[in-house]
C-alpha cells in the first residue's frame, strides 16, 4: 500500500551551498538521497511531495559541515503482511512465479498456485488449468495476498499466495 | 522490532504509525506522481533519467491499476468510502481493488468484519453499490 507520511532527516552540508540558496541546495540534496532508498520499516521512498520545515543548522566542530535537521512529506509504498494487492507477473518457472507490484518484488511458490493448475514449459511457461481457462504468464495481471516480507537494509522482498478465495489471474495478456 | 513481527493487514496490525498515517488508493498516486514527472518534464530535458528505478515502477504500477483515471471520480471515492467509519488502510484496499460482491468485499478486508464494528452485510453492499456508480458515471 502507498502512503503519505511525514519523515525527518538530519542533512550535512558542506559549506559551500551556503548562500541564499541554500534551502534550495539542502531540498534538491534531500531529494537525491532519499528518494528511491527503501527501509525495512517505511518501505520504499517513492517522492518527496513537500518540505514541512528546516530546523535550525548545528555546525560541526572540526570540519565546518552543518547538519540541518529536516521534515519532509512523502510518498512511500510499503507491503505488509496479509495484504492483498494486485501485481504484474514478471517470470515463470517450475519453481512458481515472480510479479511486481510497484518497486516490490513477490515470489509466488507452486505450493502456493492452487493445484489444479499445472506447470507448462515451452518459450512462454505458465501455469494453466486443465482445461485450460485460466493462465498465468509473463504480463499476466493477478491478485494476490503477501503472507510474508523479507526485510534487509535496501529491500524488501515479499512471498505472496493465490491459493485461497477471490485471488487469482484478473487479467490475462493472450486474451485481452 | 516486535511490533513487527506481528503485523497482520488483515487484522489492520499494521503499525500505529501507518495506521495515523494517511493511506494513498493507487489513482490517487498515480495523480501525484504524473504531476511530478511533468514538473521534472519542463525543468529538464531527459526527466526519465532524473527519476529512481521505484519512481518509475510506481509510475507504471499505478497507472495500470488506477480504477479511476479522473481526478473528480478519484475524490469521490474517497468521499464515499469515509462514510462508512472505515480506517485509511481499509479505504485503500477497497478502493484499489473495487470488490464486487459482499463477501468478496470480506475476502479482501477482513477486520470489517470483525466483532464490535457496525458493518453488516447490508451497509457493505451499499457501499460497493455506491462504488460502482461512481465507476459508471465516470
Amino acid at each position: 500500500m502507498f502512503f503519505h507520511i511525514v519523515m525527518e532527516r538530519n542533512m550535512q552540508l558542506h559549506p559551500r551551498h551556503f548562500g541564499r540558496n541554500l534551502r534550495e541546495n539542502i531540498v534538491s540534496k534531500l531529494m537525491k538521497d532519499v528518494e528511491g532508498t527503501c527501509s525495512g520499516r517505511h518501505g520504499f521512498v517513492v517522492a518527496i511531495t513537500g518540505i514541512e520545515n528546516i530546523g535550525k543548522g548545528l555546525i560541526r566542530d572540526g570540519t565546518g559541515f552543518v547538519t540541518f535537521p529536516v521534515k519532509y512529506q512523502c510518498v512511500v509504498f510499503r507491503p505488509f503482511k496479509g495484504e492483498i494487492l494486485e501485481a504484474v507477473v514478471t517470470m515463470v518457472n517450475k519453481m512458481g512465479f515472480f510479479a511486481e507490484a510497484g518497486p516490490v518484488q513477490i515470489f509466488v511458490s507452486n505450493h502456493l498456485i492452487p493445484d489444479d493448475m499445472e506447470f507448462q514449459s515451452g518459450d512462454m511457461p505458465n501455469y494453466t488449468t486443465s482445461d485450460g481457462s485460466v493462465k498465468i504468464q509473463k504480463d499476466s495481471e493477478v491478485r494476490l495476498k503477501i503472507i510474508g516480507t523479507r526485510v534487509d537494509a535496501t529491500e524488501i522482498f515479499c512471498i505472496g499466495t493465490i491459493k485461497d478465495d477471490f485471488l487469482g489471474v484478473i487479467n490475462d495478456p493472450a486474451t485481452a | 522490532m516486535s511490533g513487527e513481527e506481528e503485523e497482520n493487514a488483515a487484522e489492520l496490525k499494521i503499525g500505529d504509525e501507518f495506521l495515523k498515517a494517511k493511506c494513498l488508493m493507487n489513482c490517487e498516486v498515480s495523480l501525484i506522481l504524473e504531476h511530478k514527472y511533468e514538473q521534472l518534464r519542463q525543468t529538464s530535458e531527459d526527466p526519465m533519467n532524473q527519476v529512481s528505478q521505484v519512481f518509475e515502477k510506481s509510475l507504471q504500477y499505478v497507472k495500470r491499476f488506477s480504477r479511476y483515471k479522473n481526478p473528480d471520480a478519484v475524490r469521490q471515492v474517497r468521499e464515499i468510502l469515509s462514510r462508512y467509519q472505515l480506517a485509511e488502510f481499509e479505504l485503500c484496499v477497497l478502493g484499489n481493488l473495487c470488490p464486487e460482491t459482499v463477501e468478496e468485499a470480506i475476502a479482501m478486508v477482513p477486520s470489517i468484519k470483525t466483532k464490535g464494528r457496525a458493518h453488516d452485510d447490508e451497509a457493505i453492499e451499499k457501499m460497493l453499490n455506491d462504488l460502482s456508480l461512481i465507476k459508471r458515471f465516470e
